[in-house]
C-alpha cells in the first residue's frame, strides 16, 4: 500500500508550480490578466504582438512547457481519490484524471496561436493578429467542460467518503461542483464583446478564473494531507498486519 | 400538525441533533450559488443606473403577467415539495411519491412559460444582443432556467429513490437537501421577477 503511494507528493506539487507558471508566464507575461478587451481596435492587438513580441514568445513557451503539470497534479488527485475513496468501481477517479488531461488541451493549444501571432508579427496584418488572439481566447474560455468534468467527479468523489473526518472537507466538494457549473456562463462568451460576460468580463474573466485559481490551491492543501493521511493509514495497516494476534488468525484462517 | 416522531416509521434523524435541513455541504453550494447571483444582481442595477432611459423602455417589453404566473408556478411547486419532505420525514412513501409528482408537474408549467416568452421575444427581434437590459434578461433568466432544469432532475431522483429505496436517514437528507436547492431556484425567482419586471423608472 505505501509502495504505491510513493510519487504522489511529487506530482502533488505538480498543481501549486502549474499555477504560479500560468499566472506569471501565461498572465502577466502573454498580457492575459487581464486579456485586451474584445472591443479594441485590431491595431491595438497588432501593436502589441509587434512590441512585445519576445516577452510572448517567453511567456507562451513557458505556459506550453509547463501546462502538462495541471495532468500530473490532476493525475495524484485521481490516485487519493481510487486509493482512499473508491473501491471497485474507478469511474470518478477516471473522470477526474482525464479532465485533468483534457484541461490541458485548450491552454496548449491556445498557447500556439499568440505564439504564432509573435512568431513574425511584423509580415501579418492587424486583422490576422487581432483573429489570432481572439481564436486563442475562444479556445482557453469555451473549452470548459472538460475541467467541468473533473472538478464535478472530483466533487462527487470527496462526497462518497465515508470518513468521520473525510479526507477532503465537504465544503470543498461542493465549492468543485459549484465552480464546475459556474463555467457553464462561457457560453455567453462568442456574443458579446463588452459587459460582464465578454472574455474580459466581470463574470467570464475576473469571477470564473479566480475562482479557479482557488480552488486549485485548496485542493492541494488538502491533497497533501489526503497523502500524508492515506500514508498513515497504510502504515496501521501493516503494523496490523504484523501483530502476533493478527498472525495466528492468519494463520488459523488459513488452516481452516 | 403531525410531530414526526408520533409515527411509527418516523426518520430516526429528525429527532436527532441536526440543526439545519438537508446536507451541510449542499448549504455551501447554496450560499456560493446566491452569493454569485447576487454579484449578478448588483451588475445589473449598476449597468441600469448608467442607462436608466433604456432599462425601463426594454423592461415595458416584459410582460408582468407571465412573471406573476411564474412566480405562482414555483410557490406552489415549492410548497409541494416541502410537503413531499414532510411526509418523508413520516415516512409517508405513497405521499412523498405523489407530492413530488405533483411538484413537478406544476413545475413543468414553468419552462412551458419561459420556452412561450422566449419565442415571443426572439419572434419580436429581441435577442441577448439588443442591448444591455435584454443581455442581463436573457442571461440571468437564461442562467436561472440552468438551475431550474437541474433542480427537476433532482426532483426526479429523489422520486425514483422514493420507490425503490428506504425512506431512512439518509433519504430524509436527500430529498431535505433537494428541497432546499429547489427552494433556492425559487428565491432566485422572486428577486429577478421584480428586479426585471417590476422595477420602473420614475
Amino acid at each position: 500500500m505505501l509502495e504505491r503511494l510513493k510519487y504522489l507528493r511529487v506530482l502533488a506539487w505538480c498543481g501549486p508550480v502549474f499555477l504560479v507558471v500560468f499566472i506569471v508566464f501565461w498572465g502577466l507575461m502573454g498580457h492575459n490578466i487581464p486579456p485586451f478587451q474584445p472591443d479594441v481596435p485590431a491595431k491595438v492587438i497588432g501593436d502589441y504582438f509587434r512590441s512585445d513580441a519576445n516577452l510572448i514568445r517567453l511567456g507562451m513557451s513557458m505556459a506550453m512547457s509547463f501546462t502538462v503539470l495541471y495532468f500530473l497534479w490532476g493525475l495524484a488527485i485521481g490516485k487519493v481519490i481510487e486509493y482512499g475513496i473508491e473501491k471497485d468501481n474507478n469511474i470518478l477517479s477516471t473522470c477526474a484524471v482525464w479532465g485533468a488531461g483534457l484541461t490541458v488541451v485548450p491552454i496548449m493549444v491556445s498557447c500556439v496561436f499568440w505564439l504564432a501571432g509573435a512568431y513574425r508579427p511584423e509580415a501579418l496584418d492587424d486583422s490576422i493578429l487581432q483573429l489570432l488572439y481572439d481564436t486563442a481566447w475562444l479556445l482557453i474560455d469555451m473549452g470548459y467542460m472538460v475541467t467541468t468534468v473533473q472538478m464535478v467527479a472530483m466533487g462527487v468523489a470527496f462526497l462518497k467518503d465515508r470518513r468521520a473526518v473525510p479526507l477532503v472537507p465537504k465544503w470543498l466538494a461542493w465549492y468543485g461542483i459549484w465552480v464546475g457549473f459556474s463555467f457553464v456562463a462561457e457560453v455567453f462568451m462568442p456574443f458579446f464583446k463588452s459587459g460582464i460576460f465578454a472574455r474580459s468580463g466581470t463574470l467570464n474573466f475576473w469571477v470564473e478564473f479566480f475562482l479557479w485559481f482557488f480552488w486549485i490551491v485548496f485542493v492541494t492543501t488538502y491533497l497533501f494531507s489526503s497523502i500524508k493521511r492515506l500514508e498513515a493509514e497504510a502504515r496501521g495497516a501493516t503494523e496490523h498486519a504484523h501483530t502476533p494476534a493478527a498472525g495466528v488468525g492468519k494463520a488459523v484462517g488459513a488452516s481452516a | 400538525m403531525h410531530r414526526p416522531d408520533d409515527h411509527p416509521h418516523a426518520s430516526a434523524s429528525f429527532t436527532g441533533q441536526r440543526k439545519l435541513a438537508g446536507d451541510e455541504g449542499v448549504w455551501f453550494f447554496i450560499s456560493a450559488d446566491i452569493t454569485l447571483f447576487a454579484l449578478l444582481f448588483l451588475l445589473f442595477m449598476v449597468e441600469r443606473g448608467k442607462a436608466p432611459a433604456l432599462f425601463e423602455q426594454s423592461r415595458q417589453a416584459l410582460d408582468p403577467r407571465l412573471g406573476v404566473l411564474n412566480t405562482l408556478i414555483l410557490l406552489t411547486s415549492s410548497w409541494l415539495v416541502a410537503l413531499a419532505v414532510h411526509s418523508a420525514r413520516l415516512g409517508q412513501r405513497a405521499a412523498v411519491s405523489r407530492y413530488l409528482t405533483l411538484g413537478m408537474l406544476v413545475g413543468a408549467g414553468f419552462a412551458v412559460s419561459k420556452i412561450v416568452e422566449y419565442w415571443h421575444k426572439i419572434a419580436a427581434g429581441i435577442t441577448l444582443l439588443s442591448n444591455d437590459f435584454f443581455m442581463f434578461y436573457f442571461a440571468l433568466t437564461g442562467l436561472h432556467f440552468l438551475h431550474f432544469v437541474v433542480g427537476m432532475m433532482v426532483l426526479a431522483v429523489c422520486l425514483a429513490k422514493s420507490r425503490s429505496d428506504d425512506l431512512d436517514d439518509r433519504y430524509v437528507i436527500w430529498i431535505e437537501s433537494s428541497a432546499c436547492y429547489w427552494h433556492m431556484v425559487d428565491l432566485l425567482w422572486l428577486v429577478l421577477f421584480p428586479m426585471l419586471y417590476l422595477l420602473h423608472t420614475p
